[in-house]
This record gives structure tokens, C-alpha cells and sequence, in this order.
């Protein structure tokens, strides 16, 4: 048979077109996509990342509930612009205790995947309560609320940290019971801040 | 050059088979298409609708053929030069990772003949540089604009003014540049456990009335024996303060957390923590000498 040949069969037979379409189609698939899915290096842990800490995770939940994704990109790229401002270029391993990952496109604020350590907690917490006072032509809501409201106010972080267990994330019993007791005293700005402060922790050293 | 991130094993064979017959299937495909025995035949019995329109089956024009012969032998080509097919990292050896250090390293390089001369130089002699003032400022825009503000004034009554010439870790070079390097941690206990509602009220007063004045503390005051028995070891028997221990002087006209009376009461029943980062790790020796150079230029330094 030729190509002519073939194709006058499948033009006759619409469920061996069918096929012969998804066949084709998966092609891009079963090379690019699948073997990723069993590469080491992109799946695994990086040397340096572990799971969020109590404090942290809820901070992380404050992020995504507060929307600072929609702003903020979590993804610096193998660029020389990008490298020298933020510092070194994300890992796909960094991101492996990210349900869901918050890696984002879309950068109307500075990308924060390297912002811990950088600024002092009370600059944080000037800049979130107001961030004019510290940034005068910023252009970023302040969350005065977050100061107002209790990180335990929801009173579910066991519960959270055991789903996360569920899917896969290495906490112990001692630091599921130790959760509640993380979160006493602090509010959400402390642990949106505590947050902040571990972005970039994954990367090792901090850049020259 | 860093290898290439690529798979291994079992994935890399899988990537090279299935990517290596899926391009000759294409291949066979366009080349039987329009050369292959079905497409030579003359076309036969075909059906003629109302008399003159036929349903003819033509290979596609010969341009679209080249396009499609271009594009396969492109494919081949990169799969040959970059890495694509399994664990071969490619002719050319490159990655992302690599191009990004060979960048890095062009950039860096440029700064290589004047990095050490500037590391070295006289403040005098960089501060005389327009040039290299400029750049200064900008190192202070992007490093320490965010806290200490654009104009170096300060912000948010929380971080402090770098050009009004007080300086509570010392103004030297040499103090500047330590704070810079090593960062700084200025601790103000509250005293409202020990002094008590009328102990604060009396040292509240007693400074507010320094604040400024510049002359020594007045000995008549009410505050002045708790003064002088509780916070004489930090600020001094003069108000002066002590640049060793960041305890600021308290008789010169400078402030950071507010000289009123409710600023005034906070900090002294409360306490403050004032927290300067170390850059040390984050700025090279030229940056550093940079910023010094610009924070102790003479229109900044009265």
C-alpha cells in the first residue's frame, strides 16, 4: 500500500479515521509529555525544599486566597535580566510541595520566587498594611484586614496538613500535632509574612 | 558548559524510537503521496456529477511538497545539532543552563578592569566621579530605595533617614560600611515593667524636652534620676547616645519612630527593634564601596 492507498481507506472508514487520529495526535504526547512525568529531575524534591512549615502553609493559603497570583509570578526564568534582579532561576523540583504550583505568567508586581530573606518582617508588614508608605508610586492594594484576622481562624490545619500527607507530602505525626500550637498568637499577616520570608529558601545559597 | 537536564534509561530509548519513526512515517507519507505507484495510475473510473464536474483525486501542488521536505529536513537537522532525541545532548553541546552562564560569565567580565580599582579607590576620588555616582545611586535605588526611600530620607517612621548626618551606628566610612556588610539589630527594651505609668510619663517628658535642643540634660528635671540610673548606660550621661550599641542620641533633632509625645511614650514603655539586612552576600566589594561613597558625600553629610 501507498500513501494514496491509505488515505483512500481512511477517507472510507470513519472509525479508522478516528483512530488514526488520536494516533497521531497522542504522538506529541508520548515524547514530549510522558517520559517528564517519570524524570527525576523535574518530579523529585529539590535538594533543598521541604514542606511548609505550619506558619507557611497557611500564609501560602492566605496568598492564593487574597489573590497575589494574579500579580505575582512564582517563576524566575533562565534569563540574564531575570537571574541578576531575582536571583537563581526557578527548579521544576522547587515546586514539588506546591498544591497547585503558583508559578503564574502574568507579572504586574515583581516576580517573589526569591523575595525571602530580602526584606525585614517589619518592612513586610509596613508594605502590606499600606504599601505606599514604603513604595510611593506602587500601585498595590494594602490588606489591612489580614492583621485583624487569626492564623488558626479557620481551626482546620491538621486537617490541611493531612490531605497534604495523603497526596504525598512527608509531614510527621509530631508536626501535625505540633500545628495548632504554631499558629497560636499569630495572624494572618504573620503568617502571609512567614510565608514570604521562606520563598526562595528551596534555592540554596542566596546570588552575588 | 553544564550538560543538558535529559532523560535517561528506558525514556531516552522510548523518545528516540518513537520520535525517529514518526519522522520516517512522515516521510514515507509525503514522499508515496506524491511519487508512489497510486499516485503514477491514471485515475480511471471516476465519477462525473451533472455531466462536467469530475471528482478527481491530484496530489497536492509541488510547492506545498517542498514545504513539507523543508520542514522534515529541518527537524532532522535540529535533532541533530540540539538535544531532542533521548540522552544525546547534540552536536552543539547547548542548554539552557549553559547559555545562561556563558552570558552571565560575558556580563560579569565586563566589569572585571575596574570591579578591584574601585574596591580600592579613594572615597574621595570615586565620590569626584559623576559617573560613577550615578551608578551609585542606582545600586541605592534598587538595594535600599524600598526601605530607606528614593531621596535616602527615610520611611514609614520605621527605617531610617541616611542623609541628615546622624547616624546611630556611627557615620566613619568604616561604621557605614559595616552596617552595609554585616546588617544591623537595634533592640530598645520597654520599660513600662520597671518604670512604672509615672516613671514613663516623667522620662517622656524628660525627652521629648532634649529632643533637639542639643545641650546636655537638664538636671532639674523630674525624670532626670530614673534617667540617669536607667537609661544612662545606652544614651549616655549627655543624651548623646552610643554609635557601638545603635543607641541613638537623643538631643539632636534627628528621629526615626516620631518625636511626639505618643511616639515618645511607645518607645519607652514598649519598646522598638529596628532590623537593618546583611548584604554581604548579595552585593560585591565595589558595590559596597559605591554605596559608601554616595552616602557620605558632602551634600549629604552636614
Amino acid at each position: 500500500m501507498d500513501g494514496l492507498g491509505l488515505h483512500r481507506r481512511l477517507e472510507a472508514n470513519a472509525g479508522l479515521l478516528t483512530f488514526g487520529i488520536l494516533v497521531v495526535s497522542a504522538i506529541g504526547g508520548l515524547v514530549q509529555v510522558l517520559p517528564s512525568v517519570f524524570q527525576d529531575s523535574l518530579v523529585a524534591p529539590a535538594p533543598a525544599t521541604r514542606p511548609y512549615p505550619a506558619l507557611q502553609l497557611i500564609g501560602r493559603d492566605v496568598y492564593i486566597r487574597e489573590g497575589c497570583s494574579a500579580c505575582h509570578s512564582q517563576q524566575v526564568r533562565p534569563l540574564l535580566a531575570e537571574v541578576r534582579r531575582y536571583g537563581p532561576y526557578s527548579r521544576a523540583g522547587e515546586s514539588a510541595y506546591d498544591r497547585p504550583f503558583l508559578w503564574g505568567s502574568k507579572r504586574t508586581g515583581p516576580d517573589l520566587h526569591r523575595i525571602g530573606g530580602r526584606y525585614t518582617d517589619v518592612w513586610h508588614r509596613a508594605h502590606l498594611m499600606d504599601p505606599r508608605s514604603v513604595v510611593p508610586n506602587s500601585i498595590m492594594p494594602g490588606y489591612p484586614w489580614l492583621e485583624r484576622r487569626a492564623a488558626d481562624a479557620d481551626g482546620d490545619i491538621m486537617q490541611r496538613m493531612r490531605a497534604l500527607r495523603f497526596l504525598g507530602h512527608p509531614y510527621t505525626d509530631a508536626e501535625i500535632d505540633a500545628a495548632p500550637a504554631a499558629l497560636a498568637g499569630a495572624t494572618e499577616l504573620d503568617a502571609l509574612i512567614a510565608y514570604l520570608q521562606g520563598l526562595g529558601a528551596s534555592a540554596g545559597a542566596p546570588p552575588r | 558548559m553544564p550538560a543538558a537536564d535529559l532523560p535517561s534509561d528506558f525514556w531516552a530509548g522510548w523518545i528516540l524510537i518513537v520520535t525517529a519513526v514518526s519522522v520516517a512515517g512522515l516521510a514515507w507519507l509525503i514522499y508515496s503521496v506524491y511519487f508512489g505507484a497510486a499516485a503514477q495510475e491514471p485515475e480511471g473510473d471516476e465519477t462525473v456529477w451533472d455531466g462536467n464536474l469530475r471528482e478527481g483525486s491530484h496530489p497536492a501542488p509541488m510547492w506545498w511538497f517542498w514545504t513539507m521536505f523543508a520542514s522534515l529536513a529541518f527537524s532532522v537537522l535540529y535533532l541533530i545539532l540540539y538535544p531532542g532525541l533521548g540522552s544525546y545532548a547534540g552536536a552543539l553541546r547547548w542548554s539552557q543552563g549553559g547559555e545562561l552562564e556563558d552570558r552571565m560569565a560575558a556580563y560579569e567580565a565586563e566589569f572585571d578592569s575596574i570591579r578591584d580599582l574601585i574596591a580600592v579607590a579613594p572615597l574621595e576620588a570615586l565620590r569626584a566621579d559623576a559617573g560613577l555616582m550615578a551608578s551609585a545611586k542606582r545600586v541605592f535605588d534598587r538595594e535600599c530605595a524600598v526601605c530607606h526611600g528614593e531621596d535616602g530620607a527615610g520611611q514609614a517612621q520605621l527605617f531610617p533617614n541616611l542623609v541628615d548626618g546622624a547616624w546611630q551606628w556611627g557615620g566613619a566610612p568604616a561604621d557605614i560600611e559595616r552596617s552595609i556588610r554585616d546588617g544591623r539589630r537595634a533592640v530598645m527594651v520597654g520599660w513600662r515593667a520597671v518604670l512604672g505609668e509615672a516613671g514613663v510619663a516623667r522620662l517622656t517628658a524628660l525627652t521629648a524636652a532634649m529632643h533637639g535642643t542639643g545641650q546636655p540634660i537638664d538636671s532639674t528635671h523630674a525624670g532626670h534620676a530614673e534617667y540617669m540610673q536607667y537609661c544612662v548606660a545606652c544614651h549616655g550621661p549627655d543624651g548623646s547616645g552610643n554609635p557601638l550599641l545603635g543607641a541613638p542620641s537623643l538631643v539632636d533633632a534627628a528621629t526615626l519612630y516620631g518625636a511626639d509625645l505618643a511616639a515618645i511614650e511607645h518607645t519607652i514603655a514598649v519598646g522598638r527593634g529596628g532590623e537593618m539586612p546583611a548584604f554581604d552576600g548579595r552585593l560585591d566589594d565595589m558595590h559596597v564601596r559605591l554605596l559608601v561613597a554616595w552616602l557620605t558625600r558632602s551634600d549629604h553629610a552636614p
